[in-house]
Parts: C-alpha cells; structure tokens; sequence
C-alpha cells in the first residue's frame, strides 16, 4: 500500500468568524490600549511609574521619553538611562565615548531634552565638563562641546533647536553662554557663540560682594528661550534667605541684554507664555504674570512653585509642594486668562513639567520615577 | 512411551487449543502508535475547544468593547478635532494651531477607522453551554485536520474545522451536530488497511497534531497576553465584586463628550 506526502503542518483553516476576530484584535488594538490607560486614571491626570528607586537627576521630553541618573541595583554604578514613559520601560542606557563609570551616586548633573524630543543635552560631574549632545532618534553620541570650570545648573534649548544656553552658578564665574548647532544637531558649527559673565547692571554691593555672602550674585539659574527664539530670559539668583532674585531678558543668539526685573523672593520657575509676550515665574510659592514689554507685573491668584505654559493656549499647568490641610504636594491646571485652577492631582517630588509639542498632552516628572500625564480633554 | 503419550498429548492439547495469531512487529507498533494517536487526539481536541472558547470569548467581548466604549471614544475624538479645527479658524496666522488641527482630524479619523460601524444591537457576550463544548470537542477530535490522511481529506477536513469554529463561536449547536454526523457517515471516515504504510499514516499525524498542540500553546499565551485579554480579566474581576466596567467606561467617556459638546458650544457662541 502506497503512502501519499502530505502537506505539512499548518493552521486550521480560519474563515468567517475567527478570521474576522483576528482582524478585528488587530483594528482595535488602540483602542483596547486606550480603555486599558484610561481604566486607570481617576481624572485627566494619569499616573505611571518610569522606573523604580530614587533618582538624583531626571528630565522628560515633550514626547514622553524620561532620563534619569539611577543605579538600577545595589552595587553598580550610576548611568544615565532612559525610559519610556507611557510603556515604563528602559529604553537605553547612555554613555559619553571613552568615559569610565561613575562611582558616586549623587554627583550634580543637569539635562534638557530638546523640544522635539529627538535630542538630549546633559552635563554630568562623572563626565568631562562639557555639553554632551545624544541624538536619541537616530540613537547616538554627537559630540561635546564648551568647557566648564563650574557645571551648569541648567540648560536650554530654543524652539527651532538650533540654540542651546547654559546657565552655571559660582558667583564671579557665573556665566550663561549660547551655542549655535547645526540645522538638525547633528554638527556643532562652531564653539560659544556669546557669553555673558556677572551682570554688570545689578547694584555695586551684589556685583562685588564676596561668593555665598548673603546679597551677593550666586549665578544665572533657570532659563528659558522664548517662543520665537529671538530672545530668552535667565534668572539672576542672588544668594541669601531673603535675596531677591531678577529676571535677565537678552537677545538670542548676542545675549545682549534687552530687559532686566527683579522680583521678590527667589525664582522656582519661569515660563513664556504661548506668543511670547509675557512671562510667568513663580517666586516664593507665589505666581506672577511680567509683560516682556512694560515690565507690568501681575499676581496671579494661585500660588506654585512650578509653572509652565502651554504652547498655544493661555493654560498652563502648575505644582505646589505645599497644599493646605495636604500631606501631599499637587498638580493642577490653571486658566491664564480667568486665574481658574482645575483638573487638581495629588502628586509629590515633581522636578520637571512639560508641555507635549503640540500641547495636547503635558508631563510632570518626579525623582521617585513617577511621570504624571496629563490629558485635558479639549486640548 | 511415555514421550509418545507427552507428544499425543502434546498434540490433543493444539487440536484443542486455537491457533495463536502471529503479530508482526509492525502491527504492534501500530497498535502502540493508535493508542498514542487517540491520546493526542483527545489532548488535541481539548486545546482546541479551550483556544476557540478563548478566541470566542475575547471576540464576542471586543465587540461589545468597540460598540459601547469604542464608538464614543469616536465620537470624543470627533469633537476634540472640531474643538482643535475651531482653534485654527480662530488663529489663521499660527501654523501651531493649523497643525495640531490637522493631528487632530487624523486622530479622530483614525479613531473612527478602529471603532468600525456601530451595529443595531447590542454585542452579546460569548458564553457556551456544555453540549456545545461537548459537541466541539469530538468534532475536533474527529475531523480535525492535522490528523487527516491525504492531502485531499486534509482539505476537506479543513473547511469543515472552520465551519464548525464558526458555528461554536454563533452558539450553533445544530449545525456542530450535523458537521460531526456528516463526517461520521462519509466514506473518507473509513481509513485503508495495511499495517507498515497504515503505521506510517499514524506515524505522520502524531507528528502534524504535535505542531498543532505546539501551535495552540503559542496562541493561547499570545491571547493571554494581550492588552485586550487583559482589559476583559480586569472587567471579569469587578463584575465578580458586582460592578458592571464596560458600563462605567461608557459612563465615563460620555461625560467627556458631554463636556467637549459644551466647550465646543460656549467657544463658538458670539462673544
């Protein structure tokens, strides 16, 4: 008797229903995904957890990507991951070319994701002082650039990436500096491109009194390239418990200054408002609204210690580490135009907010690892 | 003599006796590889009727899950792209506002793409009664296809598995039964004889229902593993406590479009 080959082993042939089903698991995958966050959530805000354990240093980009110093366990060294926000998983660890790990946990550092998310600028004290550019679309190392006796505070990138500031501390060897970067980041054109040192125009006593002396110039903290990216505004930070800090607005990419204000307390948070024509800083838990033009200043009806506006709309969102009758700090929204604050959040440790590019989503960070998502309905 | 008497004897006793029959060793092995055939082939039907119920059940719900939450999720985002389309009229000069209207448009879309046609009625959920089980179990026993001969019957049996996976999946018990009948009184249900190709026969469809067990396992933990096996275990869990999700997720998502419904109005009315 002869045996006849067979085909080999397949499926069963799924017409109709199944096959229908598998099309349909396919089509509706989103939205499966989308009931699942939004079971979730108790309100607009969505709480997930980036990555477990402290961090000393983390920053979120406007597309939802977070870095962190970190050590994972118990024993290795600290580096600089990133996570995925919305997937909480760690997406890459990253590491400056021919740069040994560091071996101290909470050595000071400072990144700045660039506004589309693509591009990471950090300084880390295990790393060379300089500004180190990761290009995380394309997923690789740049290159460095500047040198730095003392290491930025802060950084920051304009609109169109094509600036990058940094602003250190150190009192007379403060300096806040601006870079110009190729069309896309990818080449360095050419080294600072200006520098400012200790503001001239602050009274004689801050400009020469003694570093860490009470009124004396501490540094340029906080700063932030405005919409257009023709002009940001930096923070002069004086030190002293009841020093009054001011708010440096210069030309882009000259630095020259254009405006100067100082305010009352020191500056937690500064923010221009979609368009450019105000700023909002928040000072001493209080939160103001300055015109770049007039100067007018204006208190605004809410108080926070962070405060960043939406790109396009007068909204912004907010946090306070202090809430009356709360243990917990809180994230809110706030109306710009009318003071009114909703969509509130019990949250604790925030470090950073950030607004999505297209301003429909926003992100608050905390150094636990915990990333707040904030999904206002009619954005 | 005694040894006369012995081999009389001897010879009366195999007169008496029947004839043993000689087994080859073939058909021994034959009969060893049947009984692993038959236990693999109940195994198999069982994981069948197990993945279909699953298939069955994550189907049923998805429908449901996309006419009662899906279609509103739609609808939201039909309205956040009027919301975002209003805030571009609003503010022609900015290209900020053009494109995050156009985003948008494609969202809702695209949203609207994934929900599909909110049919009349209601999805029902999916549940099978034990006579249905039962009844799939020996159709998939029987006609399942990796246990068929030639490559004609493995056709055959192929078109009646997907019939009869559509029929479980419809609750079609009458349709299950006459599958499983048809089949039983067809000539193709009668296998040929011969023990060394029969073996070889038996050989091969142990080996296909292996691939298929294994075939099953690799689906059952991808279903398993699924967001949408998920979001039914967490609806599963709170209707146990009493609480209807699909239902509060429904409730939830109007709301929101209640809310975008007013904002879209009180943004267009005259200022």
């Amino acid at each position: 008797m002869e045996t006849t080959e067979k085909p080999l082993s397949g499926q069963i042939v799924r017409a109709g229903g199944s096959a229908g089903s598998n099309a349909l698991a396919l089509r509706s995958a989103t939205l499966v995904a989308r009931g699942l966050r939004d079971l979730a959530r108790e309100s607009n805000w969505l709480r997930v957890q980036a990555f477990r354990g402290k961090a000393s240093k983390v920053a979120v980009s406007s597309v939802g990507t977070a870095c962190a110093i970190s050590a994972e366990s118990r024993g290795t060294s600290p580096r600089v991951t990133v996570y995925d926000v919305h997937n909480s998983y760690a997406q890459m660890a990253l590491a400056v070319p021919e740069e040994t790990p560091a071996l101290a946990k909470y050595l000071p550092a400072t990144f700045a994701w660039s506004p589309t998310g693509k591009f990471l600028a950090g300084t880390w004290a295990a790393w060379q002082p300089s500004i180190h550019l990761f290009d995380l679309g394309d997923k690789e190392f740049v290159g460095s650039f500047g040198k730095f006796k003392q290491p930025p505070s802060y950084l920051a990138w304009s609109a169109n990436e094509h600036f990058i500031a940094a602003a250190t501390p150190g009192g007379k060897l403060a300096s806040l500096r601006l870079w110009v970067l190729g069309e896309h980041g990818e080449s360095i054109e050419d080294p600072t491109a200006a520098h400012a040192g200790v503001p001239d125009w602050l009274e004689r006593q801050t400009y020469e009194a003694e570093f860490g002396e009470e009124g004396a110039f501490g540094g340029y903290g906080r700063t932030t390239f405005s919409p257009d990216g023709k002009s940001l505004a930096s923070v002069i930070e004086i030190h002293g418990e009841w020093a009054d800090d001011s708010i440096l607005i210069a030309e882009a990419p000259s630095l020259r200054k254009i405006q100067s204000f100082q305010a009352q307390g020191h500056i937690t948070d500064l923010s221009w408002t979609s368009g450019g024509g105000s700023l909002i800083y928040c000072a001493a838990g209080q939160t103001y609204r300055l015109d770049r033009e007039t100067l007018e200043l204006e208190l605004l009806p809410f108080t926070a210690e962070m405060c960043t506006a939406h790109p396009r709309l007068p909204l912004a969102i907010c946090f306070s580490s202090w809430v009356r009758e709360s243990a917990r700090g809180q994230l809110f929204a706030v109306e710009l135009t009318t003071g009114r604050v909703f969509d509130k959040c019990g949250a604790d440790g925030v470090t950073e907010l950030r607004w999505s590019e297209d301003g429909i989503k926003a992100y608050a960070v905390a150094k636990d690892g915990a990333v707040y998502i904030y999904e206002p309905l009619a954005l | 003599m005694p040894s006369k008497v012995t081999n009389q004897g001897s010879d009366q006793e195999s007169t008496k006796r029947p004839m043993k029959a000689i087994v080859k060793p073939e058909e021994r092995e034959l009969e060893l590889k049947q009984e692993e055939k038959n236990a693999l082939q109940v195994d198999l039907a069982e994981r069948e009727l197990r993945a279909e119920t699953l298939r069955a059940e994550l189907g049923a719900f998805e429908r449901q899950y996309l006419h009662f939450v899906g279609s509103r999720y739609a609808e939201l985002d039909e309205l956040k792209a009027e919301i975002a389309a209003h805030h571009a009229a609003e503010q022609p000069q900015d290209g900020r506002f053009q494109k995050a209207a156009a985003e948008a448009r494609a969202r809702a879309q695209e949203t609207k793409l994934s929900a599909g046609e909110k049919s009349d009625e209601a999805p029902k959920s999916f549940e099978a009664s034990p006579e249905m089980k039962r009844l799939y179990r020996e159709v998939a026993k029987r006609v399942h296809p990796d246990l068929a001969g030639d490559g004609n019957e493995r056709t055959r049996r192929q078109v009646l598995m997907a019939e009869a996976n559509q029929a479980y999946e419809r609750g079609d018990e009458d349709k299950l039964a006459k599958i499983l009948t048809s089949y039983e009184c067809s000539p193709e249900s009668v296998e040929g004889e011969g023990a060394g190709a029969e073996l070889i026969r038996v050989i091969r469809r142990i080996s296909q229902a292996r691939g298929r067990v294994a075939e099953l396992d690799a689906e059952m933990d991808q279903l398993l593993h699924s967001d949408l096996y998920q979001l039914k275990s967490r609806l599963d869990e709170a209707s146990k406590l009493g609480r209807d999700v699909l239902a509060e997720m429904t409730a939830k998502v109007e709301e929101q479009i209640q809310q975008a419904k007013l904002y879209l109005a009180k943004s267009s009315a005259p200022q």
